[in-house]
C-alpha cells in the first residue's frame, strides 16, 4: 500500500490545509505588492476563522464518496492499533497533549496592551465653523487662493509656512516622518499616503489645519492628538497657501464639491 | 554672493589680460610663461638682487592697547601650571615701545604679472605650546610646508577652515609633528583647536615671498623685490586691514608704516579667506608700457 | 489621480549677472536635478545651495552649505572633497540626529544621481580638479573583550572624553566651547545613541568616521596618527568598536505600555543607584520639541527618556534617566546657552539668556479614565486638568502639581505632597526617582490601581540649552501598567487541559484497538 501522499485523500487534505495557511498568513500580506497593489498581514483571528472553513471544507469533501472516507481513515487507524506503530502513536499521545497546554498557557498568560482605542481618522467636519472670531461656512467652500492672485507665489509661500511649521512632524517628503514624529501617538499623517488629502476637500484640510487635535469631535481622541490649532499661529491667507502647497507638492488634486454631492447621493 | 564674488574677479583678470594683449604685452605675457617654465626643474628666484630694494613695515599702536581678558584654563589644568601669571588672550599685543605685534604685512598689488616664485623648501613651523600658537600669525608661501607641532603633550586638534584651500581638521594627541600646505593663495586662513576654545591662529598664504609677521616692536621684513610701485596690505584680526602705496629703489628699503587703534575695532572688516593676485590690475609693469 | 506638479518658476539672480560661471553653467545643463532640488532641497538649503532656506534658522545644526563643500560624511581624507558616492549615501540614508531626512524612497535613481551632480554644481571647487578618491580602509578587528578593552584605553590614550565625556555621553570639559565651521554652537555626540550618528552607527561606519573626520565640525581624522606611529590602525578598529558598545544592540523599539513589575521578595529600590533598578525592564520613550504652543521650541536636546517602574502592591517608583550635556545650570555652559538662544527661531517668548535648571515631569490623569476620554496630552485644559510629579534640578525634592493647560502648572499645597524622590548628575546622565504610594486618600492625586493601564505623559527640560517653560521636549500619552500577580488560571489551566486532552487521546486509541481486537475475532455486526 505505497500510495503517493498527493494521491491518498489524506495527504491531498493535508497539502490543500498547509497551502490554504500559507496563503492566508504570507500570500496575502506579501503577492500583491508584486503586482504593484498594497497589502497588508491578515490578522490572527481572521487566519483561525478562514482555516477553520478550510478544515471544514475538507473534511465534506473526503466524507462525501464512501470509499474515499475509508482510505481518508485508514492510515490515522493504523497508527492508533498497528502495534507497528507504538512509537509514533507513543510520540504523537504525548506532543499533542502538550502543544495544547502551551496554546492554553498562551492564551491565559496576563499579558500587558494599551486599551483599545477606537478612533475615527476622517471624522465628519461641521457645516461652519468660528475662525479668528468670524464664521467660515465650510459646505461648499473652494480655497478662494484659486482663483485670486499668483499661484506659484502661494505655493512658494506655502512652502515656507510648512517647512518651518509643519516638517518637524509631517516631515520634508511630506510622508509623515518627520524627526519629531516619534515622540506622538497617532503618528502625523501622510500627505503622500492615498488615504488622506485626496480624500478630502480643501475646506476640509483648512478646517483640521485651522483648528487641530483639539479641534476634533470626541470619536477622533482629541486629547491624543499633537496637531496645534494653527488659527493662533498662521492667517486664514496662509493656512490656504500651506493647503495649496499640500496638493501641489504631493501632486494629488483635492476633492471638489460636486465629487462629494455625487456620492453623497449614491449613499 | 560667493559666486558673483568669484565672477567678479574673474571678470577683472579677464579684464586685466585683454588689456594687456591690447597694449602689445603679448611678448611680456609669453616671456612670463617661458620663465615658469624654465623655471620649473629648480627654480631660481626671478627677483635679480642686483636692482633690489627692500620694504620694511612699522605697525604701531596708538593710545591705551586694550585690556585682555584672562584666559580660563581650569579645564586644562596641565597648561594652566605652566603659567606663574594668569595667561592672557593675544588678541592685541603691544610691546613696550608701542609696536603692534602679530600683524601681517604684505605685498598686495603691484607684482610682474609674469614672475613666479620657487616654493621654499624650508618648513614654516607653528608650535603648541602653553595652549597657545606660537607664534600665532604666520605667513607662508602657496604650497610651502607648515608644521604643526605639539610640545605641550596633550591633546590637541588644528582645524583649518580657508576659503580658497580645502581645510582640514586633525588630531594631535601627544608630542608631535603635523605637515599640511595651502595650495592657493589667500588671507587669512583661521586656525582653531577645538578642545581648547581659546586657542585660535592665523595662517596668510600668497604665492609670493613678500611678506612679514611684526615682531614686539611692530616691525616686519617683507624681503627684497625688484624696484617698483607696490601696494602693501597690514591685516590684524581685531582691526582690520589698512593698505599703504610704497616705491621700491635699488638698494633702498623702502619703510611703510601703518598706525592702528581701539577705535577701529568697533567698524573692522576683518578679512578671511580672501584671494589675492599679487599681479592684478596696477601691476607695475603694466603701467610702464602703457604711457 | 495625480496631477501633474508645478514647477516653481524661480530664476536664480546670479545666473543673469554672471552666466559665464562654470558651476551655474553646469546648473543649466542639469535640468532634472535643478527640478529635483528646488521642489525638495531647497526649502531647507536655499536656491543658491548657501543653506539659508526658508527654515534655516529654526535648525541646529544648519542646513548643509554646499558652496563651501564641506561635507561631513566622506570615505575621503579630512578636508577632501567627498566622491559621488559619499553624497549619495547622505542624500539617501540622511543625517540621523538632525533635521535631514533620507530620499531614497521618496526619488528615483535618475532623480538622486542627477541631484548629486547639481549639489556639486554649487560649488567652484568640484568644477576644478580630478574626482576625489576615497581612501582604502582596513576589514574590522573581531570585537573580542580585549579588543574592547584595548579600545577603552585608546578613548582615554587620544581623549575622546575631552568631547565626548567619560562614559561618552557629549559632556566633556571641551563641550562647551565648541563651534562649527559657520561659529553655531554644536553639541558633541552621545555615543550612548548611536542611531543618532551622523553618518550611520555601525562599526564600519564609526571607523571610517575616525579616519576621514567629520570636515565643518569639531571632529578630526586620526589617520594621521597611525602615519606617525602613535596609535595603529587595529587600536582605531578596537576604539571603534568600543565606542559602538557604548550604545545598545539594536535602537530602541517604542513601546506605548510602560510595565511596572511587581517586587515581591525584596523592597523597592529606594534610591536612583538601587541595584534592583539594573534587572527592571527599560521602556525608550522618544521626545519631541513644544511645537504646538507658543513659545515653541524647535531644537530640544532631551530626545528620549529610558523609564523603568516597580511595585510591591503598596507603593509604585518610577526611575527615569536620559543624557544631558550638564548639569544646569552650569556657568560653564552660560556662553553656549546664549549662543543658542539667538542663533534659532522663531523669536517666541523670552529668549533672554540666563541660569534655567534642567526639568523632568510625568502627567497622570486626575483619575484612571473609565473609557477612551483622557485629558489633553499638552498639559490637559480647563475643563480636565491633569496631575503632574514635576521635577526640579534646583528645586530639591520632586513635587505634586496640577496643571489646567500649558503653562498653569502649580504645585499642591504641602499638605497635599506624599511624593518622595531623589536624583542623581554622573558623566551626562540624569537620574531621577519617584516613588508614592498607590492610594494616598488625597482626592487631588491620582490613586493607582493593580492591573489597570494608567495614561502617563512626559516634559523634559535643559536649562543649559536654553529651555524653560513651554520651550522643552514632550511625548504623547503612553500607559503605566501595574502587574499583576500571577494568577493561578496560568498553571491551572493549561494542566487541566493537558489532562483532558490526554485522557480523550487515551479513550480513542484503547477503544480502536478493542473494536481491531474484536474485528480480528469476528465480523463486525451493528457496532453501538
Amino acid at each position: 500500500m505505497n500510495t503517493k501522499p498527493w494521491k491518498h485523500p489524506l495527504g491531498q487534505a493535508a497539502i490543500v490545509v498547509v497551502l490554504a495557511y500559507l496563503l492566508f498568513e504570507w500570500g496575502i500580506w506579501l503577492l500583491p505588492p508584486l503586482f504593484g497593489v498594497a497589502s497588508a498581514p491578515v490578522p490572527a483571528t481572521v487566519v483561525l476563522q478562514y482555516m477553520g472553513t478550510v478544515v471544514v471544507g475538507v473534511l465534506i469533501w473526503v466524507s462525501d464518496s464512501e470509499e474515499r472516507w475509508k482510505q481518508f481513515k485508514a492510515p490515522i487507524h493504523r497508527v492508533m492499533v498497528d502495534p507497528r506503530q507504538k512509537v509514533l502513536r507513543t510520540a504523537l499521545m504525548v506532543t499533542i497533549p502538550l502543544l495544547v497546554a502551551f496554546m492554553t498557557f498562551d492564551r491565559v498568560r496576563p499579558t500587558v496592551s494599551a486599551p483599545a482605542a477606537l478612533r475615527s481618522v476622517h471624522p465628519a467636519p461641521p457645516g461652519q465653523i468660528d475662525f479668528r472670531g468670524e464664521t467660515m461656512v465650510l459646505n461648499g467652500l473652494e480655497n478662494p487662493l484659486r482663483h485670486e492672485g499668483d499661484l506659484e507665489a502661494h505655493y512658494e509661500e506655502g512652502k515656507r509656512i510648512y517647512v518651518q511649521n509643519c516638517m518637524p512632524c509631517h516631515g520634508d517628503a511630506l510622508d509623515g516622518q518627520g524627526h519629531f514624529a516619534s515622540a506622538f501617538n497617532p503618528a502625523p499623517l501622510s500627505f503622500q499616503d492615498p488615504g488622506t488629502i485626496v480624500q478630502l476637500t480643501e475646506s476640509f484640510v483648512f478646517w483640521r489645519i485651522a483648528k487641530g487635535g483639539p479641534g476634533l469631535p470626541r470619536e477622533a481622541t482629541p486629547w491624543d492628538s499633537a496637531m496645534p490649532a494653527w488659527e493662533d499661529l498662521l492667517t486664514a491667507e496662509e493656512i490656504w497657501q500651506v493647503t495649496i502647497y499640500l496638493y501641489e507638492q504631493t501632486g494629488w488634486e483635492p476633492r471638489t464639491w460636486e465629487e462629494e454631492g455625487a456620492e453623497g447621493e449614491e449613499h | 554672493m560667493r559666486d558673483l564674488f568669484g565672477c567678479g574677479r574673474a571678470m577683472l583678470m579677464a579684464t586685466a589680460a585683454v588689456f594687456a594683449t591690447a597694449c602689445g604685452g603679448g611678448g611680456g605675457e609669453a616671456g612670463g610663461g617661458m620663465e615658469q617654465e624654465a623655471a620649473g626643474e629648480e627654480m631660481a628666484s626671478p627677483v635679480d638682487m642686483a636692482t633690489a630694494g627692500g620694504i620694511h613695515a612699522m605697525v604701531m599702536f596708538e593710545g591705551m592697547a586694550p585690556e585682555m581678558d584672562a584666559i580660563d584654563m581650569a579645564s586644562e589644568p596641565n597648561c594652566a601650571a605652566r603659567y606663574t601669571d594668569t595667561p592672557m588672550a593675544e588678541e592685541v599685543v603691544v610691546g613696550g615701545g608701542g609696536g603692534l605685534a602679530n600683524v601681517f604685512v604684505y605685498v598686495r598689488e603691484g607684482l610682474d604679472a609674469g614672475m613666479s616664485f620657487p616654493t621654499p623648501g624650508g618648513a614654516v613651523v607653528m608650535d603648541q605650546v602653553g595652549c597657545r600658537y606660537v607664534p600665532r600669525v604666520v605667513g607662508v608661501q602657496a604650497g610651502q610646508d607648515l608644521t604643526f607641532r605639539n610640545s605641550d603633550g596633550l591633546p590637541h586638534n588644528i582645524n583649518a577652515s580657508p576659503s580658497e584651500n580645502r581645510g582640514f581638521n586633525i588630531s594631535q594627541p601627544v608630542n608631535m609633528d603635523t605637515n599640511r600646505n595651502f595650495p592657493l593663495a589667500e588671507v587669512m586662513v583661521p586656525v582653531r583647536c577645538d578642545v581648547h576654545g581659546w586657542m585660535s591662529a592665523y595662517v596668510g598664504v600668497l604665492d609670493h615671498p613678500f611678506h612679514g609677521v611684526t615682531d614686539m616692536e611692530g616691525g616686519a621684513d617683507l624681503g627684497m623685490l625688484p624696484p617698483g610701485d607696490y601696494v602693501v596690505e597690514a591685516w590684524h584680526e581685531r582691526y582690520g586691514t589698512q593698505t599703504a602705496s610704497v616705491t621700491v629703489t635699488t638698494g633702498e628699503t623702502a619703510m611703510v608704516s601703518f598706525s592702528f587703534s581701539e577705535a577701529m575695532a568697533a567698524n573692522a572688516v576683518v578679512p578671511m579667506g580672501e584671494p589675492i593676485d599679487p599681479h592684478g590690475p596696477g601691476a607695475h609693469t603694466l603701467a610702464p608700457e602703457a604711457h | 489621480m495625480r496631477a501633474r506638479a508645478m514647477v516653481p518658476g524661480f530664476v536664480v539672480a546670479a545666473a543673469v549677472t554672471c552666466a559665464v560661471s562654470a558651476p551655474l553653467a553646469a546648473q543649466e545643463e542639469n535640468a532634472l536635478g535643478r527640478e529635483v532640488y528646488d521642489r525638495w532641497c531647497a526649502s531647507c538649503h536655499g536656491y543658491e545651495g548657501l543653506g539659508d532656506g526658508y527654515a534655516a534658522t529654526w535648525m541646529l545644526p544648519r542646513p548643509r552649505d554646499f558652496t563651501q563643500a564641506l561635507y561631513q560624511i566622506r570615505t575621503t581624507p579630512s578636508g577632501q572633497l567627498p566622491t559621488d558616492d559619499d553624497i549619495m549615501r547622505v542624500i539617501n540614508e540622511g543625517m540621523p540626529g538632525t533635521t535631514m531626512p533620507g530620499w531614497e524612497e521618496e526619488l528615483s535613481l535618475e532623480e538622486r544621481l542627477a541631484l548629486v551632480d547639481y549639489l556639486k554644481s554649487f560649488s567652484r571647487f568640484f568644477a576644478a580638479g580630478e574626482a576625489p578618491e576615497p581612501m582604502t580602509f582596513s576589514s574590522p578587528t573581531r570585537a573580542t573583550e580585549e579588543a574592547l578593552a584595548e579600545g577603552r584605553e585608546v578613548y582615554e590614550l587620544i581623549e575622546c572624553n575631552r568631547c565626548h565625556g567619560a562614559d561618552g555621553r557629549g559632556d566633556g570639559t571641551s563641550s562647551p566651547t565648541l563651534v562649527d565651521d559657520t561659529g553655531m554652537p554644536i553639541y558633541s555626540v552621545d555615543l550612548t545613541e548611536n542611531w543618532y550618528f551622523n553618518g550611520g552607527g555601525t562599526v564600519e561606519d564609526i571607523y571610517q568616521r575616525l579616519r576621514t573626520g567629520l570636515d565643518g565640525t569639531p571632529m578630526p581624522s586620526f589617520t594621521d596618527l597611525i602615519d606617525a606611529g602613535v596609535i595603529t590602525d587595529e587600536q582605531l578598529w578596537n576604539l571603534s568598536h568600543y565606542v559602538r558598545s557604548l550604545a545598545p544592540e539594536d535602537p530602541p523599539g517604542i513601546t506605548e505600555v510602560i510595565r511596572a513589575g511587581l517586587v515581591e521578595d525584596a523592597p523597592l529600590p529606594e534610591g536612583v543607584d538601587d541595584p534592583l533598578w539594573e534587572s527592571a525592564e527599560a521602556f525608550y520613550i522618544p521626545m519631541g520639541g513644544q511645537i504646538i504652543e507658543s513659545p515653541r521650541w524647535f531644537v530640544p536636546q532631551v530626545a528620549g527618556l529610558w523609564v523603568r517602574a516597580l511595585h510591591d502592591g503598596g507603593e509604585l517608583a518610577v526611575h527615569v534617566s536620559w543624557s544631558d550635556h550638564s548639569e544646569s545650570p552650569d556657568s560653564a555652559w552660560a556662553g553656549f546657552q546664549a549662543q543658542v538662544l539667538s542663533a534659532v527661531g522663531p523669536e517666541e517668548g523670552d529668549m533672554e539668556p540666563g541660569p534655567r535648571p534642567d526639568g523632568l515631569y510625568l502627567q497622570f490623569p486626575m483619575e484612571i479614565p473609565e473609557g477612551m476620554d483622557k485629558p489633553y496630552f499638552l498639559m490637559g485644559d480647563p475643563l480636565e486638568p491633569v496631575y503632574l510629579w514635576h521635577w526640579e534640578s534646583t528645586a530639591g525634592a520632586a513635587q505634586e502639581a496640577d496643571a489646567r493647560g500649558l503653562g498653569t502648572m502649580a504645585p499642591q499645597g504641602d499638605a497635599g505632597q506624599s511624593l518622595a524622590s531623589e536624583a542623581a548628575f554622573s558623566a551626562g546622565r540624569w537620574a531621577v526617582m519617584f516613588r508614592r504610594a498607590l492610594e494616598t486618600g488625597d482626592p487631588g492625586d491620582l490613586q493607582f490601581r493593580v492591573g489597570e493601564p494608567v495614561p502617563v505623559g512626559f516634559a523634559a527640560w535643559d536649562g543649559d540649552n536654553g529651555e524653560s517653560g513651554s520651550r522643552g521636549s514632550i511625548s504623547s500619552w503612553h500607559y503605566i501598567f501595574l502587574q499583576e500577580p500571577t494568577p493561578a488560571t496560568v498553571v491551572v489551566a493549561p494542566l487541566i487541559a493537558t489532562l483532558l486532552t490526554a485522557g480523550l487521546g487515551v479513550l480513542v486509541v484503547a477503544r480502536a484497538q478493542r473494536r481491531e481486537r474484536e474485528g480480528a475475532e469476528g465480523p463486525d455486526e451493528g457496532d453501538a
